[in-house]
């Protein structure tokens, strides 16, 4: 009983501490799913496009980006990069933590949100497209008006779970020193060495929010199923 | 209305079309058959550039399409396309599905449009389903709507590609019916078909392509009654 206690009272102190952290990862992922789903979209588009000036780099990017892991991503642009511009031009540089965390975060999540962007966009039937091209309408418009309408109902689900993994693996950050959720749980543990109710208390806080997350996105689902009238 | 000359499509080393010479007159129904592969469906596509031509040039109401510099959205305006599986935009009631391409194209306004696209529905007899998704409509009222889409653009020259080929049978008369209207008010109509019946009692005249040719044309009386190549006949007795 005196375990489970302790345990309760760890739970009860660190909590504080781990609100703050989670209004951080809340923070980052906010920014990061905007800035993402920015660049996600016009890399989409770049691998789409049929002009190589687009194509390439986009193809790059999203190789780059999803055949490297997020935290040797985290090390490159936080250190790495710091580290190369002061080679270069022999003055320290340094980046905020945070908006470093943004950056990454929001480049890494770009590249699988490209993925899921051209997917839902290719898997619009052909027949669409023709349809709207033979009515008159220019490929930029066809693409507003009626492939992109489509691909956004496609395009929701996935996006979602690319939102939680984001949020989770946001994590990561705790290694340059983002004071979010999980580093203020390690820093608690480092001081109390009460490891299990406080990495506990960090795991439901997690399960917390990915559920918080997933609520919002069946909400916009079934919003957006209401005009869902596809075959 | 439509000339084309010397029209050659090759999809890589497969030769589809291997020379189409033809001409389509003002106000004349004509009617392409022939058997599966034969390159019927390709050649009305390259007349309004969903393919593009690998060779030989196309008119249309004196404008050369195969023109390379021919601003292409705007020779379609003037084109309309029926589809074989409809390809009503699913996103939209049957309404907007008509009214959207006057309103994004032409730049008519709402009510301009939708006026348009209520008389449009009526004319096919779907007023009462204007408000209705494509998925609730059954294929025979999918294709009506389809045809008052094309319609609403005030075409010239109007293309269907087996227009009742994805329709279940009792479906098929409705759309036929439609089309008929349509060729009697001298719509230019250029219809790739199944439907013998309908090439032989509203065309002005048929086709026969096999192979990537047409094999033989004439009115409906000379294809269906008096085909003098063999490879029509042999067509014909399996059809009709």
């Amino acid at each position: 009983m005196s375990l489970l206690a302790s345990y309760l009272e760890h739970a009860i102190t660190v909590f504080p501490s781990l609100l703050r952290g989670a209004v951080i990862t809340i923070e980052v992922t906010t920014f990061a799913i905007f800035f993402g789903l920015i660049l996600g979209t016009i890399a989409a588009f770049g691998k789409l496009s049929k002009r190589s000036v687009f194509k390439i780099p986009s193809t790059m990017y999203v190789d780059f980006i999803r055949g490297t892991p997020l935290f040797v991503q985290i090390l490159l642009f936080y250190y790495g990069i710091p580290g190369l511009i002061f080679g270069l031009t022999g003055d320290p540089f340094m980046i905020d933590p945070i908006i470093a965390g943004i950056a990454v975060c929001s480049i890494n999540s770009g590249a699988y949100n490209a993925e899921i962007v051209r997917a839902g966009i290719k898997s619009v039937d052909r027949g669409q497209m023709e349809a709207a091209r033979s009515l008159g309408m220019a490929e930029g418009q066809a693409m507003r008006e009626v492939i992109v309408p489509q691909a956004v109902r496609l395009i929701i689900p996935p996006l979602g779970n690319e939102f939680i993994a984001l949020l989770k693996d946001s994590s990561l950050l705790a290694i340059i020193s983002v004071h979010e959720l999980s580093k203020n749980g390690m820093l608690y543990v480092s001081k109390t060495f009460a490891t299990f109710p406080t990495y506990i208390s960090v795991a439901l806080v997690y399960l917390a929010l990915t559920m918080g997350i997933s609520r919002v996105l069946n909400y916009i689902e079934r919003r957006l199923g209401v005009s869902d009238r596809s075959e | 209305m439509i000339e084309v000359n010397n029209l050659h499509k090759n999809f890589g080393s497969l030769k589809v079309l291997k020379g189409i010479t033809e001409k389509v007159e003002d106000s004349e129904v004509v009617c392409v058959i022939g058997p599966s592969g034969s390159g019927k469906s390709t050649f009305l596509r390259c007349l309004n550039l969903l393919e593009t031509p690998t060779s030989g040039d196309i008119w249309i109401d004196g404008e050369k399409v195969t023109d390379p510099k021919v601003n292409i959205n705007k020779i379609r305006e003037e084109v309309g396309m029926v589809f074989q599986r409809f390809n009503l935009f699913p996103h939209m009631t049957a309404l907007k599905n008509v009214a959207i391409a006057p309103m994004k194209v032409r730049g008519l306004s709402e009510k301009e449009a939708y006026d348009r696209a209520h008389d449009l529905l009526k004319k096919v007899g779907l007023e009462d389903k204007a408000n209705v998704y494509p998925s609730s409509l059954s294929g025979g009222q999918q294709q009506r709507v389809a045809i008052a889409r094309a319609l609403a653009m005030h075409p010239k020259v109007m293309l269907f590609d087996e227009p009742t080929s994805a329709l279940d049978p009792e479906m098929v008369g409705e759309v036929l019916n439609v089309m008929k209207d349509l060729a009697k008010e001298g719509m230019t109509m250029v219809v790739v078909t199944h439907e013998m019946g309908f090439a032989r009692e509203v065309g002005d005249r048929v086709l026969f392509m096999d192979d990537g040719i047409i094999v033989e044309k004439g009115t409906p009386h000379e294809i269906f009654y008096n085909a003098q190549n063999e490879r029509t006949k042999s067509f014909l007795s399996k059809v009709l």
